[in-house]
């Protein structure tokens, strides 16, 4: 059965599918959408509109911690406040789905208008060194599957998953048949609290006990956390390249900026990342390989083009899309001009 | 089961100093989950930061120590999530009310059905002494060394400010009182909280002139007497039980 949803409806859809237990958020543009939805299945999850973000956030690590599959949402600003809890649930190893649909900064900025502003946020918001799955869906539907992987890629990396859209995409309404997806559901492998003896700590430990000036132990616990990430990231290696054998230039873009360009693909390559972060490393290089010029255009100042530039080691042209408006003319005539 | 049950000893010792207050409140919740015979399948325990947020990983069961201020949104997602535990939140003034402020105010006004002991020791004395909002007017520490400026947070206001509530004050000395106000916060059908006022003699009694922790608790006795059937709410020396 075809509807008509926005993209935060699918996202709310996505994640009762995936088996959503809890939700916790505070109200932002453009993110509230994904609350009213989850707000009228109280009863069938546990719903909590919580007196802040980082509320928000840690009611969904204890929830996790309890046995429930847990998500909240948010835009940028809350996702500054957020980055508390998410590096908690690095730490203690918890799964869990931090939803930010981004708008202009810094601080309250443009609160209407869509952007890409918080890729490193997202990478790097927390302090110390993590590696977060970061996925960004493109259109309604991917909203709606890409939540369920980010439920799932939480369940087996038990970290915090982070999905990734612009304010566009959220408010963004499509015809799109839900029921013909057909996702595979990862089960809960970390047991719920009682019955044992478990300390979970954002200290450094083992097993439960502090270990907090082991500095020999941090590198083995921070190897084995990097490496459990990047072997679950290797089963989620989602993107969509378009290979253009005539064209000297490919254009990578992802999310919003990606459809909007996507009439150039007559005269370009098109690369678009769906998994962010950890970066596609090897499929960005292939991609590249047989192009002169890369060209990376995204609604920030160049956030990801610089990740591109670290893998690729070449010169990479950042295409910046600044103050929340997206036209494809202007992003013609800019190429033209390079 | 006994009391040691509930107690990790492969933890031990504790990172508490001598004379600290806080091993002899926990050694109350200990012997009040033995009194209420409480199965440790049905027991978790969560904690902040602070001298007081490392009680958690002293619990032989399976529990949680989180960030500054966060035990009380991290006890209601276990809460709602399996109601069948009892969860109680273990923390200090300067995490539960201070940096976590936001938080218990509405917790509390949720009724969130937890059992919470607040440490008031009226300092930061993890990070060396400094100035908590349940600092006394005019103490000096490291943050206030021309003397506290500010009156201390009134707690029993914050929390009897709610339809419903049960807020109980005692002390590390009235130990028997104590224990009482915990098996009563657990039977207790929604939030329940207890601010124990307790001391730290290291990073805080020796500024005042204090030698020994036990001064600092024979203080206690001193100041503080027990309202057994209060009516209204505690005097400022007055430890008690207020349900509603």
């Amino acid at each position: 059965m075809k509807q008509l949803i926005m993209g935060n409806e699918a996202i709310a859809r996505g994640a009762l599918r995936a088996g959503l237990g809890f939700f916790a958020a505070y109200p932002i543009t453009p993110a509230s959408e994904i609350m009213h939805f989850l707000a009228e299945k109280e009863g069938e999850i546990e719903f909590v509109h919580a007196e802040d973000e980082i509320a928000a956030i840690h009611m969904a690590i204890g929830a996790s911690l309890a046995g429930l599959k847990a998500m909240t949402s948010t835009s940028g600003p809350g996702m500054s406040l957020k980055q508390e809890g998410i590096g908690l649930a690095h730490m203690m190893e918890i799964p869990l789905v931090v939803v930010d649909v981004q708008r202009v900064g810094p601080s309250t900025g443009m609160p209407t208008l869509p952007s890409q502003g918080d890729l490193i946020q997202a990478r790097h918001g927390s302090h110390g060194d993590y590696n977060p799955l970061v996925f960004y869906p493109a259109t309604v539907e991917e909203c709606y599957f890409y939540t369920i992987e980010a439920f799932n890629a939480a369940e087996e990396s038990r970290s915090p998953v982070i999905l990734l859209l612009d304010g566009f995409l959220a408010h963004l309404s499509e015809t799109v048949d839900l029921r013909a997806v057909k996702p595979h559901l990862k089960r809960r492998k970390l047991k719920p609290l009682g019955g044992g003896n478990r300390h979970f700590t954002g200290l450094l430990a083992r097993e439960g006990v502090p270990l907090t000036d082991d500095s020999d132990y941090y590198r083995q616990w921070y190897t084995r956390v990097k490496n459990k990430i990047m072997t679950v990231a290797c089963q989620y290696n989602y993107f969509e390249f378009l290979d253009n054998p005539q064209a000297d230039t490919l254009l990578i873009a992802f999310g919003i900026t990606a459809r909007v360009i996507r009439p150039l693909k007559k005269a370009y390559g098109l690369f678009r990342p769906i998994r962010l972060f950890p970066v596609l490393e090897k499929e960005l290089s292939q991609a590249a390989a047989n192009y002169d010029r890369i060209v990376v255009i995204e609604m920030n100042d160049g956030q990801y083009a610089g990740e591109v530039q670290r893998v690729l080691r070449r010169e990479v042209i950042s295409l910046p899309i600044l103050g929340g408006k997206i036209h494809l003319r202007e992003i013609q005539e800019a190429l033209n001009a390079l | 089961m006994l009391y040691k049950d509930y107690v990790k000893w492969s933890r031990w010792p504790t990172t508490w100093c001598g004379g600290c207050a806080i091993g002899i409140i926990f050694k109350q919740v200990t012997f009040s989950l033995e009194r209420m015979n409480l199965p440790r399948e049905k027991l978790t325990v969560v904690s902040g930061i602070g001298c007081s947020g490392r009680a958690a990983g002293y619990f032989n069961v399976d529990s949680v120590h989180v960030t500054h201020g966060r035990a009380l949104p991290v006890a209601e997602g276990i809460k709602r999530g399996k109601p069948q535990l009892n969860v109680l939140v273990f923390s200090g003034d300067g995490d539960l009310v201070g940096i976590g402020g936001n938080h218990l105010i509405h917790t509390a006004r949720r009724n969130v059905d937890l059992t919470v002991i607040c440490v008031n020791n009226q300092t930061y004395g993890m990070t060396g002494g400094q100035m908590a909002p349940t600092t006394g007017k005019g103490i000096k520490t490291l943050t206030s060394p021309h003397g506290n400026r500010y009156s201390p947070i009134n707690i029993q206001g914050l929390i009897t400010a709610n339809e419903s509530y049960f807020y109980a004050r005692s002390s590390a000395y009235h130990i028997n009182h104590l224990q009482k106000a915990i098996r009563e916060a657990f039977a207790w059908p929604g939030f329940a909280f207890i601010e124990v006022v307790a001391y730290c003699i290291e990073n805080f009694g020796r500024r005042m002139g204090y030698r020994y922790g036990y001064e600092m608790l024979l203080k206690i006795k001193e100041i503080y007497k027990i309202n057994h059937s209060p009516q209204g709410l505690l005097k400022d020396n007055e430890l008690g039980i207020l349900k509603k």
